[in-house]
Parts: structure tokens; C-alpha cells; sequence
């Protein structure tokens, strides 16, 4: 009789540690997953005395050519600085909508905040672009001016800013057309977007071994014909610089935050480092931050998270008032 | 030690080993999409 309840008991407590493991696991794999140290960093407290948001406002011909405009509720400064976020996805994927919580964000603080759409590249959309997408960015400046002065917003200054895709987006407005834009630019801030385009950094994808694969990619992302045996030409150069944010750094180039994971799988890490070597070199203000134990989602290094935060914050403040 | 007690001991670390390797396979499951360290940086 003992026997037989000390046998019931073990297998009670079997039962037990399984269930405790499970449940463990499970809690812990959860927690995980939504736990985001920062998420009180960005995180505005919305409603009608902080802001307000118009949605889907057109600026140009194609079905995508629409921004988010989000205003503060004080309408009573003489200008306000624009900060535009462009979205991530890859060029070829996202929308607006997914960064509303840091529009929000940037609006609680006293901007005026854009999320602009693009034309992603697609079955549907298969001349679609980096070089497309940038010049429609550049074609949404002025609507966005122009909406904001509607509403009663005067724009005197512009930060450009986004993820991945939108990163690079934001770049090369920043970089590349700052010079012709409505709003002078101050700044730009973003995260793991490609900046340049050279084989040899691009290993995550093996072309530094496949210089036709290579060229086949970064032909459609440039939109022009690349071959395997322009690699290190001028006229590479010359095909490349309309998406390469990195050639078009120079002395006058805006303050820059960025920051990049070193063993980002999604992109060139090894591209960034000429991100900071162009700022470095031309003498531009700017943090290059890396997170040394990340990838694309920047998921593991939670301190320099907290680091990109402030950095985000200093130059906002430094740089838009 | 009574057999309770090591009983209520064995939960704990099973529990412990749980919530490890809980986070571990997430991160091990980002690291694996976007890239990263099984080990080092934030615990969290």
C-alpha cells in the first residue's frame, strides 16, 4: 500500500516539475517578447491636449503617395520643426501607420511630425525603386508644408528620420537633396538603414564572393543596369551615388545619429562603418552608435538603446530647438 | 534533507532552468532572422 501511494506521489511531482517548467519557459519566452526597456522613453501620453493626427493625406499621382500628419495641440508658437519618419520594411513592405508610436512621440515633444508612404517595390510595382521611393520622399516636402501652413502650422526647420528602409530614405533626403529642400534640414537621426552599396561589405548576403548577384540586387535597387565587371569603377560610382547616402557626405552635411547592429543579417554592417568614417573625415557632428551584441532589430544591447535614445534626444534638442 | 524539501529545490531550478532557456530561445529565434549573440548584452 505504501508503495503504491509513494509510486502516485512521484508521479504527482513528475507532473508537477513538468508544468513548472513549461509554465516557466512559456512566462519567460512571453516576457521576452514584449519587454521593451525603452518603451517609457517613447511612448507619448496621447490625446486631444497633446495632438492630433490627420491621416492619409495625398502628394502625388500614385495610390501610395500619402502622409500622416501629426500636429501638437499648442498652435501657438510662431514655426515649428518638422520631423518626417520614414517607415521600414525593405523597400519592399511597411506603412506609415506602424510608426505611429513615435510620431506621437515627436509630436508630444513639439514637432510636427510626418509618416510619409511610398511606392513599394512589388509584382504590381516592379519599377519601383530606392532611387523611385527617395525622389517621391523629395516630392513630399513641399505638400507636407503646405498641408502643416494649412492647419495653421508654420514650418521654419526639418529632421529627417526612419528604420532600416527608411533610414536609408531619410539619409539620402538628408545627405543628397537637403540642399534644394523647402525647410532647411538640421539633422537626421535612424537606424540599421544601408547607406552605401559595395559588394565586399555586403557578406551577409555573399556578394563579396557573387559579384553577379551583387550587381543583380543592387540593380534593382538602384534602378539601373549594374553589371558584375563595373565593381570599383567610376562608372559603379556613378550608376550607385543616386542611392548611396555615403557619397554625398560632405562638410555641410546635417549633425547625424545613427545607430547599427554588428551582426545585422539584413543588411551590411560593414557598410556603416563608412557611414562613420565619411561623418569622420568631413567633420560632421554626429554619434555612430553600435550595438555590439545585435542584429537588424537591434534587440540585444539594451544600453545602447538607452544610449540611442539620448543621443536622439541631445541633437534633437541641439539641432531643432 | 527531508524528501520535501528537496523536492520543493528540485521545482525551483527547474523553474529557474525554465525562465532561461524560455528567453534564450526567443532571442536565439531573433538572433537567427535578424542577426545577434546568443549570449552577452541586456538579460532581459
Amino acid at each position: 500500500m505504501k508503495a503504491k501511494e509513494r509510486r502516485k506521489s512521484s508521479w504527482l511531482w513528475g507532473l508537477a516539475y513538468a508544468g513548472a517548467f513549461i509554465a516557466s519557459f512559456a512566462a519567460s519566452a512571453a516576457f521576452k517578447m514584449c519587454y521593451d526597456p525603452l518603451a517609457a522613453e517613447t511612448a507619448a501620453d496621447w490625446n486631444d491636449a497633446v495632438g492630433k493626427v490627420y491621416t492619409d493625406i495625398p502628394y502625388g499621382n500614385g495610390p501610395a503617395n500619402m502622409f500622416d500628419l501629426y500636429v501638437p495641440a499648442d498652435g501657438s508658437k510662431d514655426a515649428y520643426g518638422l520631423v518626417v519618419y520614414l517607415h521600414p520594411g525593405g523597400f519592399t513592405a511597411g506603412d506609415k501607420a506602424g510608426d505611429e508610436k513615435i510620431l506621437k512621440w515627436l509630436c508630444a515633444k513639439g514637432y510636427v511630425a510626418a509618416g510619409v508612404n511610398y511606392t513599394l517595390f512589388s509584382e504590381e510595382n516592379p519599377d519601383a525603386n530606392v532611387y523611385t521611393q527617395s525622389m517621391e520622399i523629395k516630392e513630399s516636402i513641399p505638400f507636407i508644408q503646405a498641408e502643416a501652413g494649412r492647419l495653421g502650422y508654420k514650418l521654419d526647420r526639418m529632421a529627417m528620420a526612419g528604420g532600416s528602409a527608411g533610414h536609408t530614405l531619410a539619409m539620402l533626403y538628408a545627405y543628397r537633396d537637403a540642399a534644394s529642400s523647402p525647410l532647411p534640414v538640421k539633422m537626421v537621426f535612424g537606424a540599421v538603414g544601408p547607406s552605401c552599396f559595395y559588394p565586399e561589405d555586403w557578406r551577409v548576403f555573399g556578394f563579396d564572393k557573387n559579384y553577379g548577384a551583387a550587381a543583380g540586387m543592387f540593380s534593382v535597387m538602384s534602378g539601373e543596369d549594374i553589371t558584375a565587371d563595373m565593381f570599383g569603377s567610376e562608372a559603379y560610382e556613378n550608376a550607385i551615388k543616386k542611392i548611396s547616402a555615403v557619397s554625398w557626405i560632405d562638410e555641410n552635411s546635417v549633425p547625424t545619429v545613427c545607430a547599427y547592429g554588428a551582426h545585422d543579417k539584413v543588411q551590411a554592417f560593414e557598410a556603416s562603418k563608412r557611414l562613420d568614417e565619411a561623418l569622420t573625415r568631413h567633420g560632421v557632428p554626429h554619434a555612430y552608435i553600435v550595438f555590439p551584441h545585435s542584429g537588424h532589430g537591434l534587440q540585444n544591447d539594451a544600453k545602447q538603446a538607452r544610449l540611442y535614445q539620448d543621443k536622439i534626444h541631445e541633437y534633437l534638442d541641439a539641432y531643432m530647438g | 534533507m527531508s524528501l520535501g524539501k528537496k523536492r520543493m529545490i528540485a521545482l525551483l531550478i527547474i523553474i529557474a532552468a525554465g525562465a532561461v532557456l524560455g528567453r534564450l530561445a526567443v532571442r536565439a529565434a531573433l538572433n537567427l532572422l535578424l542577426g545577434g549573440t546568443l549570449f552577452g548584452g541586456n538579460f532581459l
